[in-house]
């Protein structure tokens, strides 16, 4: 049998075209009689009417074919997100979801809304005729906090940014399924967290900061659209999500999904920016303008800052009580967040802020609000981890401190009181299948002497202090039952008994294609070069999600596997009929079927594909030679759990208390994978995650001017971590927990890899320097503010 | 429009070009020439997806960023791009390395990723893993944390050093 590849260090499968430059990026799509479209955006204002719109100058550039503004696109408005495709209706009319965005805009609620289109023969017209469109603008007050947006709104005949959310309430929790507002439970006699505080030997109580973090893909957004002959409207991007945004175009232009192409091209990075739609739009509304005529739309970088989605900024406050022997009692939570210029996920990232605090320690009751104001921001949406950063910055903290002030080991504290096998995971109703923490834990604690070190920087003195810190964290794979899991498979053999998976599989560059091709070989035995994986097309990949809550592999690859397996076992009757053996007597090895133990009774699966296809008549009986018919195997595959993942990071820093500089010295992050398929796309997920979970706790936030317009747009101001200032990184694959309902044991990896460099950072300035900076990211101005207000630990 | 005719080597290819005097080399190798494996990241010099490696004389080449690099002013010069590494389906030992230890994920920054690689070790064959990092910077990679491409290159530097390729 071809050598398994599950577990092996093998070159990915897309490793090559990417390391010569020829991979192809939407931004890099040519194609004949291509025009290019420029959306002319607002940069002067965050909040502002559109008074006039003369393009009279800009249609003389020479070069310019047409220019599009408000009226000739369709009104219907829209929201950006694929979320309505996920839950059932009524969910989203009971969470209040609206659509509030327009393709063009006549008021522009952040800086950078869409006002009109052009479109010329070179990108350069197009870029000197976007320059020359005069828009006459009304300034109008910028709402840049809750409270400020809240107070408005509050006002008789206050400004709303909609009619649709009184009060500026982008959204709040639903009474009608959370009584109280509040996510979470009461405990066994119905008492509520509030009620169970009176019981408590140790309450803390804190509020917290999170910040508005950016994704970063390297790849700017770039479509080319294009409405043809035969009237049907074609995209090309490298959405996350292709399917749901097929269908969102299809709904925004009305039109059949017959007449909807999507193609998703190699994607430069996702980290959810690219969850729902951005540019698509754009890019197809210009194209209908112009039939025939592809039209390429790429944004410039500082676009992106504007245009696309952001993390959800705000205040967590948090209260926990405890008995003195630390059990956990009562938490009570809300998550208060800037919600930005348009509704698009709504509560999503608070609400599952909460349900990660649900999901993580054996509470007794627990309650956590959430509630979201619109500003004039740039509008929040997905970004790796969905609310878990977040919320794992703060309840990491409180816990930390807890055991610090009961005189508890933190680590023994979080082994002993995590939720584990039989118990509720994030969302009610869903139990924890399998539980690899503690030995997260142990290994995590080994390699980083976390003992040692505890001893060693015990007493720190002088300019540059150490400490140590850890986090625990779970996440999720896929977002059962909350959400749609559905994946579909086409498994087709070829006549030369090699295999075409006809699957949409969003690879965002975490090794997707990959993990689904080894799948794939495993499953049939077959070596991988006889696996080629076709996805993106949507006229021929049946359904699939797309890229979120970190649930390819875990929701997808059953859909393979299952596919996989159907051909296998085709095979296996066929052979059983030729062989006139039973099916369950067959083995196949190396692509022989033989009856097991009688290794002469066997035929080639080589030659039931080709017979399969080519099902000659034979002229001398006029029969036909083997059995008819090319062997397909297909799945439609539905996930019914969500196996979270644990994980267990350390962190070593150096603060500087002079300069209020925190260095991170090095980083421990042991996580239960369950089984890593391919091992080294489970550590890039790690690895990179640190650089985007150090950034949160670290360095990047979005900066603006007493106007609402971004300071930082750009990659020198906007400071991420480079190659020198990321740490040395260890990262342990915990197999120790295999999961029963995940593939081959898999739990998930890809937004996992931020939470614990998070809260492990956080605490380790804590542990430095005895102070807790609540406010992330963790700056020297916060860290020198915060020594002078409360002084250093003596 | 302001144009100059300049002739240009691209990975051993001699180009007669008439270029505006105003567009930038990635321009020139994105769209006039389709060279798309040369990337656009942030057009402002800050991110290295642009990187190519410019021939400085004996047998020397130092990384340089097209989109901040006037194509008028490039007559007379030969540059290499991530295509252009790999020579007859071979790929060049700094990429085989890439390949090797799945330091490549979305890929969007590997191009320039790898020339500054190569750059690196031309310069110093045997970098110590504070040189790598240094030298890598202004490289931005989102998705990998940059650890797998340290290995790489200095999986990459030992290769080299044992000549084999
Ligand atoms: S595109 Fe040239 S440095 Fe970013
Ligand atoms: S691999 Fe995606 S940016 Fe480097």
């Amino acid at each position: 049998m071809a050598e398994s590849v599950i577990g092996k260090r093998i070159p990915k499968v897309d490793s090559r075209e990417k390391v010569t430059g020829q991979a192809v990026y939407a931004g890099d799509m040519r194609m004949p009689g291509m025009y290019y479209g420029k959306v002319v955006r607002c940069w002067e204002h965050a909040h502002a009417k559109v008074k006039k719109l003369d393009f009279s100058a800009a249609l003389k550039v020479p070069g310019v074919v047409k220019i599009i503004g408000p009226d000739d696109v369709t009104k219907k408005p829209y929201n950006t997100t694929v979320m309505k495709l996920l839950v059932p209706e009524i969910f989203g009319e009971v969470f209040g979801e609206i659509a509030d965005l327009n393709i063009f805009n006549r008021v522009v609620k952040h800086q950078g809304d869409a006002i009109c289109g052009v479109i010329a023969r070179t990108e350069e017209a197009a870029e000197r005729a976007a320059a020359k469109i005069k828009v006459t603008y009304e300034p109008l007050p910028v709402y840049m906090t809750v409270e400020a947006s809240k107070a408005e709104g509050k006002k008789k005949n206050g400004y709303l940014f909609t009619p649709l959310k009184p009060g500026n309430l982008a959204f709040d929790l639903p009474e009608s399924f959370f009584p109280g507002k509040r996510y979470g439970w009461n405990d066994k006699d119905g008492k509520t967290a509030e009620q169970l505080f009176s019981k408590c030997d140790y309450i803390i109580e804190d509020t917290f900061y999170v910040p508005k973090q950016k994704q970063c893909q390297m790849e700017n957004h770039s479509y080319v659209a294009h409405y043809d002959e035969r009237n049907r409207l074609n995209i090309w991007t490298s959405t996350q999500m292709p399917k749901p945004v097929q269908v969102l175009i299809a709904e925004l232009f009305e039109l059949p999904l017959t007449r909807v192409r999507l193609t998703q091209t190699t994607v430069g990075g996702g980290f959810g920016v690219r969850l729902g739609m951005i540019g698509e739009p754009h890019a197809c509304a210009m194209a209908m303008a112009v039939p025939g005529h592809p039209v390429r739309m790429e944004f410039l970088r500082e676009e992106d800052w504007v245009a696309s989605e952001t993390r959800y900024p705000g205040h967590i406050w948090l209260k926990m009580g405890f008995k003195k022997d630390g059990t956990p009692v009562a938490v009570d939570a809300m998550y208060s967040a800037r919600k930005g210029g348009y509704y698009t996920h709504g509560s999503g990232p608070p609400f599952c802020a909460a349900a990660f605090l649900h999901g993580m320690y054996k509470w007794q009751a627990l309650g956590m609000q959430t509630e979201g104001y619109f500003t004039n921001e740039v509008p929040t949406g997905a970004y790796r981890g969905y609310g878990n950063p977040q919320i794992t910055f703060a309840a990491e903290q409180m816990i930390t401190k807890m055991c610090n002030e009961l005189g508890l080991d933190e680590i023994e504290w979080r082994k002993k009181w995590h939720k584990s096998i039989g118990d509720e995971t994030w969302l009610k109703g869903v139990t924890f299948a399998s539980d690899g923490l503690n030995d997260c834990l142990d290994v995590a604690a080994k390699e980083f002497g976390w003992y040692e070190k505890k001893k060693k920087y015990a007493k720190q003195t002088g300019v540059k202090r150490r400490g140590i810190g850890l986090a625990v964290m779970q996440h999720t794979s896929g977002a059962f039952p909350m959400l749609l899991e559905h994946s579909v498979c086409t498994a087709k053999l070829n006549e030369d008994c090699t295999v075409e998976l006809i699957q949409q599989i969003s690879d965002l560059g975490t090794g997707g294609h990959t993990v689904i091709t080894q799948m794939a070989a495993e499953t049939l035995g077959f070596p991988m070069e006889d696996i080629h994986l076709k996805s993106g097309d949507s006229d021929m990949c049946g359904f699939d999600i797309g890229a979120h809550a970190s649930r390819t592999i875990y929701c997808a690859g059953p859909a393979t596997i299952e596919a996989c397996e159907s051909v296998k076992k085709q095979l296996l009757e066929r052979a059983a009929q030729l062989l006139e053996a039973n099916v369950a007597d067959l083995e196949m090895k190396d692509k022989i079927i033989s009856v097991k133990g009688n290794p002469q009774k066997s035929i080639s699966a080589v030659k039931i594909a080709k017979e399969g296809v080519y099902n000659y008549i034979d002229a001398a009986t006029g029969k036909t030679i083997g059995i008819p018919g090319q062997i397909q195997g297909y799945s439609s595959f539905f996930a019914k759990h969500c196996s979270p993942p644990y994980g267990a990071c350390m962190s070593e820093v150096e603060v500087d208390i002079e300069t209020g500089e925190v260095k991170v010295l090095n980083l421990v992050n042991g996580h239960d994978i369950g089984k890593a398929i391919h091992p080294p796309s489970v550590e890039g997920q790690l690895e990179g995650g640190a650089q985007q979970g150090l950034g949160f706790v670290l360095t990047e936030e979005y900066a603006y001017d007493s106007k609402g317009r971004v300071l930082n747009n750009d990659f020198t101001d906007y400071k991420m971590l480079g190659p020198s200032d990321m740490p040395k990184a260890k990262i342990i694959l915990v197999e120790t927990a295999p999961d029963p309902i995940g593939p081959m044991g898999v739990k998930s990896c890809g937004e996992s890899a931020l939470m614990g460099p998070i809260g492990s950072v956080a605490n380790a300035v804590y542990d430095a320097i005895g102070i807790q900076i609540k406010e992330a990211p963790i700056t020297p101005e916060k860290v020198l503010k915060a020594i002078k207000e409360q002084g250093l630990r003596k | 429009m302001k144009k100059r005719a300049i002739t240009l080597t691209i990975n051993g290819e001699e180009y007669s070009l008439n270029v505006p005097v105003h567009h930038t080399l990635l321009q020139v190798l994105r769209d006039h020439l389709n060279l798309t494996d040369v990337k656009y990241g942030c057009g402002r010099g800050e991110c290295g997806a642009c990187t190519v490696l410019l021939d400085v004389g004996k047998g020397k080449r130092k990384p340089i960023l097209a989109c901040i690099a006037l194509a008028a002013t490039m007559d007379g010069k030969s540059i290499t791009t991530a295509a252009g590494l790999s020579k007859d389906g071979t790929l060049h030992p700094v990429q085989k390395a890439f390949v090797d230890e799945s330091a490549i994920q979305c890929g969007f920054c590997t191009p320039g990723m790898v020339l500054k690689s190569v750059s690196i070790l031309e310069k110093n064959s045997k970098p110590t893993e504070e040189e790598i990092r240094f030298g890598l910077e202004g490289n931005i990679c989102r998705c990998t944390g940059y650890a797998k491409i340290v290995t790489a290159v200095q999986a990459a530097s030992k290769k080299m050093a044992a000549g084999k390729r």
